[in-house]
């Protein structure tokens, strides 16, 4: 098994937890964690991936890196910000939860339509 | 191929403008937290409408000189630099996004206006900022000459976003906009897989390099799908559009206008860039079926729920989920005989869809917003005076209506002919049955909301506030902007069309 | 030649000049008392301008067409004289009403529409001047804003918006069958024959413009729409409007091939139609519902004598329907504007007022020397001896019949007071009306050349026009006798089918409703998000 097999199927299997988790988890903040659970294993995939092209070339591929380096940057601003929503949302009701699947509460009057 | 690498195309004259089309908002951005939120609304007032010049002069140079305008950044050219291309379609859309947005601020100065010697807000600062963020996003997604800089840009589009949905700081505004954060993100992490399998498999993700060297191969179908399916999770494409309604029927009247006029175009656009100019002949017609499939379950669920909504907001937000499904109808409708997507009538087409769609919208989101701020209520049923109340909007609210049906002279009605030409063209008679009970539907949602505002009301009409006529008049103009574009078919050029590649120059497959 | 031009571009650019100077607040109250000067330019038109010229606005690749045709100028002109009796009518109607300035914007939306459709000679032109026809129509169907106006408007505004789907998608049809880029209807008509798609065209085209035409079974719009509408509208709604679907037939349709099948299913429904309206409209009290039925039998007469030339491949089809719907213009026209009149006079003046109307009428029947006898003589030419010449005069047996029922509920809805008297703002027009229904048949009839036709003043021709009359009379006594037995049928007797057919769709609605609740949740969502790509990665693998 070669090193990129390796770092693939790793990065294979952090995307697959991670998916999981965000579908089924309901609570939002391990919503969240398993956000960065699925980019870690994204991330690793594009180091992978991009190692193998630059191995017709040069030595190491620069643009990968620093595309790496902006997803990296592009989650940890995304993460930030959810995890400020998770706060703001725990500050007005008290509890964090994405249940109300109803916009605007139309089920509370769904009988007399 | 022995230049597949190098591109022919070097910056044009007047390239710098697309570089000051994303720099221009940038700088107003930091400038206003520099500044403070007291300055953020001129700062706004002063480059919002400067960036519909900018558009007007980019989309003017492209229409008279036949050509794309070309910007590489630093000199450094790609695959190692970024290239920065506006053809026909991105000048079209760069200036229909430019209008929709200065006619939202001038919209949104009633309710996010810096009074003179008022303290700082906090709802103020953070619009006008998100607005100018929105608005160069934007234009990044239309610029961006590769498909990394469209991530980028499409991250910047919804972290811009989703913050604009919960404004007002509401519980259930909070709910939606993380909804709306959360699935976006399942979606953004699904295109940078794409991203990476393609820049594995050709080294570059420049458009023009890509679309030279793309082969049918898993890699890069496995690439194209994964990010198609994450650009439709943020679209809302139906039957992922769990977070569209909550979050653009919450927002406050100028955001949900912004949000369902403009953002969900963004992804629209990569969409249509990916399929269209990187890999025509990929999509092939089981993949364009299934793009119309989505689109026609999109336009019929949409509608028909639109149907079911007590609330106006609400009806409008599910109008979009329909609205949205016709954008796509155009994937199965561009196909040509040898399965290559084809820039004729079905993308003129469904890019005047999206633009008519975006006007008309808007100003049906400003509509409801001014209802809502006069009656103090949206639900459908009560609206009884709001015509005698607030005929302006109402009739802004009835040309928006018009367009989206399709009614001629309007946008939706050019549109609407162009797809249903190409329908027929290609003998794909099904989706013009869809397209046409969409317009059936849509007809009858905007006769619920008309028969109830125009009703006399129960009882005498308590106005909570008078609207400013400005307001009214920003969404008028947008809807009369919505109603009259179908009279550009009496123009001689075809814009959406320059800087398409011929089918000659797609390359090997 | 410039004059003319301009002309014909007045006819339908003064009516939207009025339109948009309704934007503006004092011309807007101004308005009620100009409606009846917003058509003097079509008429105008129609009497001066050469039949070929024609007005094209736009580019090489996509041009707006406007001209005047034979069967145009004679719907136009006539649709002009209605429009500015019942624009004067209006004026004195408005006075004292609420909400005139939504009537007036819809009047005007209406004319522009009606009158543009009689000049447009390309297809956009044509969509978009009915769709803005419908929209006016709606907006005056439901003025009195009562639950059934709103039922009304509603069931009509949803038919027409169904008959323009249809036709849209005719037009789309049809113009991927001309070769070039030219979007005109003459050429439409004339690929229409040769197209592959030949039945599929013709089936949207006459199923869109039968909605419109009110054929059965898709007539039950028009007692809902012309009872509820307010008099003038009613009239113009009637007489002008109703008559665009007419002139789309004449102009689409291939009249000049024979298209046997098509021609007979065409001339079929017509015919039934014809008898339909008789048989329902004769247990009516309304008389504007009878007025309503009326108009249902006699549009059925119309489309049926354009399904007989297109049986026969005969092209002055076109002239003859457009002869006898230029007739029915005005006569029904004036009619409607008589129940206004006769509701606000008294039983004092009764009978002045009413022997007009039972003049005009009993001339829809086929009275001799009035104008409806002319129509019928016209049409009778192209119907020939078979079964549908016998259909035929059973239908103007029929017509005497409802006519007849209709004085009587005319009489009947006379106004309590017997002291009181219309306005004469109400009275003018109407008899104006009334009088040119009369005359103008005529005048077309020794102005346009339709061919050789036998002397219409010979015995033989009056006697066979007068027996049908006659007939009805008869039979109108016998109904009367045993009125009382007749079974009572609501208005729009099938419409009571399709009330059952909304609660099945409100059930689909709610399911689609449930399962997009389901869909919308965050597991759901992912799932199809999982199945979406499944699918996707299957369809461009597939390959």
């Amino acid at each position: 098994m070669t090193a990129a097999t390796l770092f693939g199927l790793c990065g294979a299997a952090l995307v697959g937890f991670g998916l999981y988790g965000l579908v089924t988890n309901p609570e939002p903040l391990r919503k969240i964690l398993a956000f960065n659970l699925l980019g870690s294993g994204v991330f690793l995939v594009f180091g992978v991936v991009s190692r193998r092209a630059a191995a017709s070339g040069l030595g190491g591929d620069p643009v990968p890196q620093a595309m790496v380096i902006t997803a990296i940057v592009v989650a940890f601003a995304a993460t930030a910000m959810a995890i400020a929503l998770v706060l703001r949302l725990l500050q007005e009701t008290g509890r964090s939860t994405l249940s109300a699947d109803n916009p605007g509460g139309t089920d509370t009057d769904r009988g007399n339509s | 191929m022995p230049d597949a690498n190098v591109l022919p195309d070097a910056t044009t004259t007047d390239g710098a403008l697309l570089v000051l089309a994303i720099v221009l908002p940038a700088a107003g951005v930091l400038l206003s937290f520099v500044l403070g939120g007291r300055y953020a609304e001129r700062i706004a007032s002063v480059l919002l409408p400067s960036g519909l010049f900018l558009a007007t002069i980019i989309f003017a140079d492209v229409w008279q000189s036949g050509h794309p305008l070309i910007y590489i950044v630093g000199d450094w050219k790609p695959p190692l630099g970024i290239a920065l291309r506006a053809d026909g379609l991105s000048a079209a859309m760069m200036v229909a996004m430019a209008i929709v947005i200065c006619a939202v601020a001038i919209f949104a100065h009633a309710d996010f206006g810096t009074r003179p010697g008022s303290v700082e807000a906090r709802a103020p600062f953070a619009f006008w900022i998100l607005l100018m963020a929105i608005w160069g996003a934007m234009n990044m997604v239309f610029l961006g000459g590769d498909l990394f800089t469209l991530y980028v840009a499409i991250e910047l589009l919804t972290f811009a976003a989703v913050p604009l949905v919960c404004l007002d700081g509401r519980a259930e505004t909070l709910q939606a906009a993380l909804r709306y954060l959360l699935f976006a993100l399942l979606g953004s992490i699904l295109y940078l897989v794409g991203t990476a399998l393609l820049y594995g498999s050709y080294a570059t993700l420049d458009i023009v390099l890509l679309s030279r060297q793309v082969r049918m191969e898993p890699a890069t179908l496995v690439a194209a799908t994964l990010m198609t399916i994450g650009l439709f999770a943020k679209t809302a494409l139906f039957p992922l559009h769990l977070w569209l309604p909550p979050a653009h029927a919450g927002a406050p009247a100028a955001a949900s206008a912004v949000l369902s006029a403009v953002v969900v175009k963004g992804s629209f656009f990569i969409v249509v860039r990916l399929w269209f100019d990187v890999m025509p002949g990929m999509l092939g017609a089981a993949g364009a079926q299934l793009f119309g499939a989505l689109g026609a379950a999109a336009i019929v669920f949409g509608s028909v729920v639109a149907l079911q909504q007590q609330r106006l907001k609400l009806l409008i937000a599910y109008s979009t989920v329909a609205q949205i499904g016709y954008l796509f109808l155009m994937f199965p409708l561009a196909l040509d005989t040898a399965a290559q997507l084809q820039g004729g009538g079905a993308l003129t087409g469904g890019m005047l869809q999206a633009i008519s769609h975006a006007t008309a919208k808007a100003a049906m989101f400003m509509a409801a917003g001014l209802i809502y701020a006069t009656l103090g209520h949206d639900r459908i049923a009560e609206l009884g005076g709001a015509a005698r109340a607030l005929p302006m909007t109402i009739f802004a609210f009835a040309l928006g209506g018009v367009s989206l049906i399709g009614l001629p002279p309007s946008g939706g009605f050019l549109a609407k002919w162009l797809l249903l030409e190409a329908a027929v063209a290609t003998g794909q008679w099904w989706w013009a049955i869809v397209m046409l009970a969409g317009g059936l539907f849509t007809s009858g949602y905007m006769f619920i909301v008309l028969s109830s505002a125009v009703a006399p009301s129960s009882e005498p009409l308590k106005l909570r506030v008078a609207v400013p006529r400005y307001q009214e008049a920003a969404a008028l103009a947008l809807a009369l902007t919505s109603l009259l574009l179908g009279l550009v078919a009496l123009g001689p050029v075809d814009i959406l069309l320059v800087g398409r590649p011929d089918s000659m120059m797609v390359g090997p497959r | 030649m410039i004059g003319e031009t301009t002309l014909l571009a007045s006819a339908f650019v003064v009516p939207l000049g009025m339109l948009l100077a309704c934007l503006w607040p004092p011309a807007l109250n101004r308005m009620p008392s100009l409606l009846a000067f917003a058509p003097i330019p079509a008429l105008l038109a129609v009497l001066l301008v050469a039949s070929d010229s024609s007005l094209a606005i736009g580019s090489a690749r996509f041009r707006l067409t406007f001209a005047l045709d034979r069967p145009g100028a004679m719907l136009l002109g006539v649709a002009a004289l209605l429009w500015i009796a019942s624009g004067a009518y209006a004026s004195q109607y408005l006075q004292g009403r609420p909400n005139r300035g939504r009537f007036v914007v819809c009047w005007l939306m209406t004319l522009t529409g009606c009158l543009g459709v009689f000049l447009a000679a390309d297809m956009v032109g044509f969509y978009f001047l009915l769709a803005l026809l419908t929209l006016g129509a709606c907006g005056l169907v439901i003025y009195h804003e009562t639950p059934s106006a709103w039922r009304a408007g509603a069931v009509y505004i949803g038919l027409a918006l169904l008959a323009e789907s249809l036709l849209l998608m005719a037009f789309v049809l049809l113009a991927a069958q001309i070769p070039g880029d030219s979007l005109l209807i003459r050429d439409a008509a004339a690929a229409l024959p040769t197209s592959p798609q030949r039945d599929l065209i013709l089936a949207l085209l006459m199923a869109g413009f039968g909605m419109k035409a009110g054929l059965v079974p898709f007539h039950f719009w028009m007692p809902l729409a012309y009872s509820a509408a307010p008099t003038p509208a009613s009239a113009v709604l009637s007489g002008a409007v109703v008559k665009a679907s007419i002139l789309g037939m004449i102009r689409f349709l291939p009249l000049e091939t024979a298209l046997p099948d098509w021609g007979t299913a065409l001339a079929a429904a017509g015919l039934f139609a014809a008898l339909y309206g008789v048989v329902i409209g004769i247990t009516q009290r309304n008389p504007r519902v009878v007025l309503a039925y009326s108009s249902v039998s006699q549009m059925g007469f119309i489309v049926a004598v354009i399904g007989m030339g297109m049986l026969a491949g005969d092209g002055r089809a076109a002239l003859a329907a457009a002869f006898y719907a230029a007739h029915h213009v005005l006569v029904k026209g004036a009619l409607f504007l008589s129940v206004g009149v006769i509701a606000a006079t008294g039983s004092r003046r009764l009978w002045p007022m009413l022997l007009p109307a039972a003049i005009i009428a009993v001339g829809l029947g086929g009275l001799p020397l009035t104008g409806g006898a002319l129509a019928k003589f016209v049409a009778d030419e192209l119907l020939g001896d078979g079964p549908a010449s016998t259909i035929a005069t059973l239908s103007s047996v029929g017509t005497t019949l409802l006519m007849l029922q209709f004085l009587r509920s005319l009489a009947k809805s006379a106004s309590q007071d017997p002291q009181a008297t219309a306005a004469a703002g109400l009275v003018w027009p109407w008899l104006a009306t009334a009088v040119v229904s009369l005359v103008v048949p005529w005048t077309l009839y020794l102005t346009v050349p339709s061919g050789t036709l036998p002397d219409p003043l010979s015995p033989a021709v009056l006697w066979k026009a007068l027996w049908p009359v006659l007939l009805g009379a008869v039979l109108a006594i016998a109904l009367w006798r045993w009125w009382r037995s007749l079974p009572r049928i609501p208005k729009g007797d099938i419409i009571v089918a399709l009330d059952g057919g909304m609660q099945i769709a409100v059930t689909w609605g709610k399911a689609l409703g449930q399962m997009d609740r389901f869909l919308r949740q965050w597991p759901a969502a992912g799932v199809s998000l999982l199945m979406v790509t499944i699918a996707l990665g299957a369809a461009v693998f597939a390959r």
